[in-house]
């Protein structure tokens, strides 16, 4: 490992690391995880996570 | 190496996630519990004005009387909970990844690394949305429909991550002539945001029939709640990465030069 890294240098680690499907496994469980506890307005869903919302501090209702 | 990362980070979120979930049992939901009898007092007392109000204006109210629940209140606290302790593993895990691929070009010196791209991410996920869309109390009376203040959040969201990386790039320019001047360099994009929205974004958020100490002290405890909750992934994560023996590549550089 070089001790002049830069961040070209980290995305070419990490794509001789990891395949491109493991990468967009990574950012899609990121993504979905995101979507559901910030911004999924389905009322069951909504309701259940009211209090976490307004503690977060996210748009709500 | 970026899958150590990732472990590193998503351990760090479930201990941060942890301790958010304890702050969510023991001071959120008690907390918005009370704010919802207030508001729905407060409704109760004022209704039909605060009905002309939200229908003159042409807006959406959520009003906390109003609002039929879906789920018992047992299953908003559980759940809520349950979602604080993901919320601070989903940070952890975003920590992580973008600290493996931005660490290179983070100011600083081993853990002060971590706690930069901590303040980043805070701007970027919670301040910078709140400069538009301040947290909202229960009974609190909003504009625009939930898809619209979402994406809003969203875009603000972006906004708040250029606004990071502007500062941080503008710090790393000039820090290495005067480290005084590259703070104030760093502070140009954040005061821009802050005035820009001061002075060109609507008011969303109105606060209704809640009293404004209680509002501003939610918000308060909202504000720091958050800045503590990166703070402890930062930290977990720094302590982390320390255990696992990772130095920061400035360490590894000055070995090199001491050594014969």
């Amino acid at each position: 490992m070089t001790t002049t890294e830069t961040v070209h240098d980290r995305i070419g680690t990490a794509r001789d690391e990891l395949t491109t499907g493991q990468l967009l496994a990574v950012f899609a469980f990121v993504a979905a995880l995101t979507f559901v506890l910030l911004f999924l307005q389905e009322p069951l869903a909504h309701d259940s996570m009211h209090n976490f919302r307004h503690a977060v501090g996210v748009t709500c209702h | 190496m970026l899958v150590d990362y990732l472990e590193r980070g998503v351990l760090a979120g479930v201990i941060a996630g942890l301790a958010y979930g304890l702050y969510m049992a023991l001071v959120a939901n008690p907390l918005l519990g009370y704010m919802e009898t207030v508001a729905e007092g407060g409704e109760h007392g004022d209704h039909a004005s605060a009905g002309e109000h939200a229908h003159a204006a042409g807006e959406h109210a959520h009003e906390a009387g109003e609002h039929a629940h879906a789920v018992s209140e047992a299953t908003t606290a559980a759940v809520s909970i349950g979602g604080g302790v993901l919320w601070g593993i989903l940070l952890g895990g975003v920590f992580a990844l973008a600290f493996y691929f931005l660490e290179p070009a983070l100011p600083g010196r081993g853990r002060v690394k971590t706690y930069v791209l901590a303040g980043a991410g805070f701007l970027a996920v919670s301040l910078a949305p709140w400069l538009v869309l301040p947290p909202t109390t229960p009974g609190a009376e909003q504009a625009f429909d939930p898809t619209f203040r979402s994406a809003l959040y969203a875009g603000m969201m972006a906004v708040g991550a250029v606004v990071a990386a502007g500062s941080i790039y503008g710090y790393r320019r000039v820090s290495a002539r005067s480290r005084p001047i590259g703070v104030v360099t760093a502070a140009v994009p954040i005061v821009a945001l802050v005035a820009i929205t001061a002075v060109a974004a609507p008011t969303i958020v109105e606060i209704g029939a809640m009293p404004a100490e209680l509002v501003a002290a939610f918000r308060g405890i909202t504000v720091l709640s958050q800045a503590a909750l990166w703070a402890l992934v930062a930290g977990c994560f720094g302590w982390l990465q320390t255990r696992a023996g990772v130095r920061p590549a400035a360490e590894r550089r000055d070995d090199l030069l001491t050594s014969p």
